[in-house]
C-alpha cells in the first residue's frame, strides 16, 4: 500500500501527466466553448418548420422506396432517369440506420443526443492517447533515469514494483477517464439543455452511450498497459512511441496494401485497427468482394463480413495481456544498469 | 566479527551484439565484516559498480555466491533490505521534486517514519536546501541527496558507490567525517571510491579489483606494508662516496637528484651508523612509505607506461596474477 501511495505522487508529479491533462482539460474547454457560442435555443417557429422538413424526409423515403418495389414488381415502367438499387430493401427506411428527425433541420441548434456519441468518440481517441504515452513515459523514464534502481533498493522485489507501477497507472487512469467522461458529458449535456435541445433522451439512448463508455474506458485501459508494456521491453519511453509508429506505417499502411495486392481474403481481420473499432461499436462490417466470387447469391451478393465485439475483444486483450506478460518475463531477468 | 558481506566466486559477463561477450567480474571474492569500514577500489571498468549491482540484485551473477547481513543475496535479500542503504553510481532523481519530497516518496516506498527525511537532510547538509528542487541541485549537492537517501533507513550496512563525486573539498571532508561517525555509531560500510586518499583517511579495511579479480585485500595498514620496500631518503654531503659506503654495507642505494634512496633497510639506524663511521653526517633520513595511490597503481597495472595514454580496460593484475590476501596469506 506505501509503494501505490508513493507511486501515485511520483505519477501525479510528473511534468507529462500534467501536461497531459492541462491538453485534456484544454481540449475540452475549447470543444464546449466553441458549441456553446455556435448553438442558440430554437425558436418555437424553428422547430415547426424542422419537425416538418423531418416528415418530409421521412415521407420521401418510403416514396422512393414505394416506387423501388413498383418497378421491381412491374406495375410502373422502368425506363426513367431515376436510379433505384437492385435490392429495394437497401432504400426501405425501416433498414435505415437513422430516419430523419428535426434535430437534423435546425442549423446551429446543438443537439445533445445526437452529439453525445461523437463527442464521447473524440474524449475515448484522447484519453487511449494519453493512456498510452503516460504509461509509456512513466515507466520508460523511470527505467532510464534509475528512478526503478533506486526503488529497487528500497523494495528488492522486482515483481511487485513493476506490478505496483502498473497498477497504480491503471487505477490512476481509469479514474481519470472516469471522471473527465462524466464532467465531459455533463457540461454537453448542460449546454443542450440551456443552449440548444437535449434530443431525445430515452433509455434506450443511455444505455446505448453507457455501453460504448464502458468498452470505451476498457480501451483506455488496454492502450495504458500496452503503452507500459513496450516501454518496458525496450527500457525506454521512445520504445513505446516507435513502436507505434512502426506499427502504423509497416502494418497498417504497407500490410493493408501487401494484403491487397496478394487478394488476402477478410484481410481486415489481420488489422488492430479493425478490432478496436469492431470493439469500440459492438461491432464492425468489412467489405471483401472474394466474399461474393463463386457466391450463390449471385448479383445479391453484397459482400459484407462482421467482426463482433467478443472475439474482437480477445484480440486486443491477446496482444496487451501477451506484450505485459512479456515484460514483466523480462523485466524479472533484466540486468539493471 | 560476523560477516555483514560476503562474496565467494561471483562472476558475471556482459553479451551485446556489438562488442560481443566481456567478462566484467571473474570470480571475484569479497568479505566486509562488522564494523568496518571497508574502501573497495579498482580502475574504470575493473567490474566494482557491476560486483555493487550484482551483491543488490540489480544484476544476476552468472555464478558465486553472495550474502548480505547472512541472508542469501540476491534471493533473500527483502529479509534484510530494510536495513541496507545503498547508492550506486550517481542515482538520478526528479528534477522538480524537491529534495525533502524526493526522500518522503522514498520513505513512503520503504515503510520508513517521514520524520526521519529531516534528520537525514541534517545529517547530510542538505536541511535548508530541502524544499528546493532538484533540479537546481549540484553534482555535489544530488550526491548529498542520493547519501541521505541511502540513510533513511538508519542501515546496519551502507554501501556508497563513488559518494565523493562532484563533492567539493571541503563537501569531501564533511562525507568523510559523517562516514567516521556512522562507523563510530556501529554501521558498517562499504563505500567505492578514486580518491584513494580519501580511503585511506576513511577506511580501516581495502579490497582492491582490477579485471574482475580481486588483487588485494585485508587492513590498510597491512596492504601498505605488504608493498614497503623498507626504503629511505638519506641526505648526505657527499651522495657518490655515501653510495659505494652503502653497497659496502649490503644495502640499495641510488642517487636521486640531491639525495640518496636507500632501500632493504630494516633498522635505520644501519644507514647512520655505515655513513658516521666514515665521516659522512647524515642531514635527513625519511622513510619512505607507500601510500595506497602507489600500492593501488602498482597492482592494477595502472601506471606502467606513463607516457602513453592508458585505456580504460589497461588495468591488469600483477605479473604472474599473484593474489594478494593479508587476511589469509597469498596465493599464486
Amino acid at each position: 500500500m506505501n509503494l501505490v501511495r508513493a507511486e501515485l505522487e511520483r505519477l501525479s508529479a510528473r511534468r507529462f501527466v500534467q501536461l497531459m491533462v492541462v491538453l485534456l482539460v484544454l481540449a475540452f474547454a475549447v470543444t464546449a466553448a466553441t458549441t456553446m457560442a455556435g448553438s442558440h435555443k430554437p425558436t418555437a417557429g424553428e422547430l415547426n418548420s424542422a419537425r416538418a422538413q423531418a416528415a418530409e424526409a421521412r415521407r420521401d423515403l418510403e416514396a422512393t422506396h414505394q416506387e423501388c418495389l413498383n418497378r421491381q414488381n412491374g406495375t410502373l415502367p422502368a425506363d426513367t432517369d431515376k436510379y433505384f438499387p437492385s435490392d429495394c430493401s437497401e432504400v426501405d427506411p425501416i433498414r435505415q440506420e437513422r430516419l430523419p428527425i428535426p434535430a437534423d433541420f435546425l442549423p446551429g441548434v446543438f443537439t445533445f443526443a445526437e452529439q453525445a456519441r461523437p463527442l464521447l468518440y473524440f474524449l475515448i481517441a484522447f484519453l487511449v492517447l494519453f493512456g498510452f504515452l503516460v504509461g509509456a513515459s512513466y515507466i520508460g523514464a523511470d527505467l532510464t533515469s534509475g528512478g526503478v534502481v533506486n526503488l529497487l533498493l528500497w523494495r528488492p522485489r522486482r515483481m511487485t514494483v513493476l506490478a505496483a507501477k502498473l497498477g497504480t497507472l491503471l487505477g490512476t487512469v481509469l479514474v481519470l477517464a472516469l471522471l473527465a467522461s462524466v464532467a465531459y458529458l455533463a457540461t454537453f449535456w448542460v449546454i443542450g439543455q440551456t443552449a440548444g435541445l437535449p434530443g431525445r433522451l430515452d433509455g434506450e439512448f443511455w444505455r446505448s452511450l453507457g455501453a460504448v463508455h464502458g468498452r470505451g474506458l476498457v480501451l483506455v485501459l488496454l492502450s495504458s498497459a500496452l503503452g507500459f508494456a513496450i516501454a518496458t521491453l525496450g527500457r525506454h519511453t521512445s520504445a513505446a512511441l516507435g513502436a507505434l509508429a512502426a506499427y502504423a506505417v509497416v502494418w497498417e499502411l504497407g500490410g493493408r496494401l501487401v494484403l491487397e495486392i496478394v487478394d488476402a481474403p477478410k484481410s481486415d481481420l489481420f488489422m488492430v485497427s479493425s478490432h478496436i473499432g469492431a470493439w469500440l461499436n459492438g461491432g464492425a462490417r468489412f467489405y471483401d468482394e472474394q466474399l461474393c466470387r463463386g457466391s450463390i447469391d449471385g448479383p445479391y451478393c453484397e459482400g459484407f463480413y462482421t467482426v463482433t465485439w467478443a472475439p474482437a475483444l480477445l484480440v486486443l486483450l491477446a496482444i496487451t495481456g501477451g506484450l505485459t506478460a512479456a515484460a514483466f518475463a523480462m523485466f524479472r531477468r533484466r540486468d539493471l544498469i | 566479527m560476523s560477516a555483514v558481506i560476503e562474496i565467494e566466486g561471483l562472476r558475471k559477463t556482459f553479451h551485446s551484439m556489438r562488442s560481443g561477450r566481456r567478462v566484467a567480474v571473474d570470480g571475484f571474492d569479497l568479505l566486509v565484516e562488522e564494523g568496518q569500514v571497508h574502501g573497495f577500489l579498482g580502475p574504470n571498468g575493473s567490474g566494482k559498480t557491476t560486483t555493487l549491482r550484482a551483491l543488490l540484485g540489480l544484476v544476476r551473477a552468472d555464478s558465486g555466491r553472495m550474502t548480505v547481513l547472512g541472508e542469501p543475496s540476491p534471493e533473500l535479500l527483502t529479509r534484510v533490505a530494510g536495513q541496507v542503504g545503498a547508492i550506486v553510481e550517481s542515482p538520478q532523481f526528479f528534477g522538480n521534486f524537491t529534495g525533502y519530497r524526493t526522500l518522503r516518496l522514498l520513505a513512503r516506498a520503504g515503510g520508513v517514519p517521514v520524520s526521519r527525511v529531516d534528520e537525514v537532510l541534517e545529517l547530510v547538509g542538505l536541511h535548508d536546501r530541502g524544499d528546493d528542487r532538484v533540479r537546481g541541485y549540484s553534482l555535489g549537492m544530488k550526491q548529498r541527496l542520493a547519501v541521505a537517501s541511502a540513510l533513511l533507513k538508519d542501515p546496519r550496512l551502507l554501501i556508497l558507490d563513488e559518494p565523493a563525486n562532484g563533492l567539493d573539498p571541503a563537501g569531501i571532508r564533511e562525507m568523510r567525517d559523517l562516514m567516521r561517525s556512522l562507523a563510530a555509531s556501529g554501521v558498517t560500510v562499504l563505500v567505492s571510491s578514486h580518491i584513494l586518499g580519501e580511503i585511506q583517511l576513511i577506511c580501516d579495511h581495502v579490497t582492491i579489483i582490477s579485471r574482475g579479480r580481486r588483487v588485494a585485500t585485508g587492513r590498510v595498514d597491512e596492504v601498505l606494508a605488504g608493498h614497503d620496500r623498507h626504503e629511505f631518503l638519506v641526505r648526505v654531503a657527499e651522495p657518490e662516496r655515501a653510495v659505494e659506503l652503502l653497497h659496502a654495507a649490503e644495502l640499495t642505494a641510488v642517487v636521486d637528484g640531491g639525495a640518496l634512496v636507500v632501500g632493504g633497510v630494516s633498522d635505520p639506524t644501519v644507514v647512520s651508523r655505515v655513513l658516521g663511521e666514515q665521516g659522512l653526517w647524515v642531514g635527513e633520513l625519511t622513510p619512505l612509505r607507500p601510500d595506497l595511490e602507489s600500492v593501488f597503481l602498482e597492482l592494477t597495472g595502472a601506471y606502467e607506461h606513463p607516457s602513453v595514454p592508458r585505456q580504460v580496460d589497461d588495468s591488469s593484475l600483477p605479473q604472474g596474477e599473484t593474489v594478494i590476501d593479508l587476511d589469509r596469506g597469498v596465493d599464486a
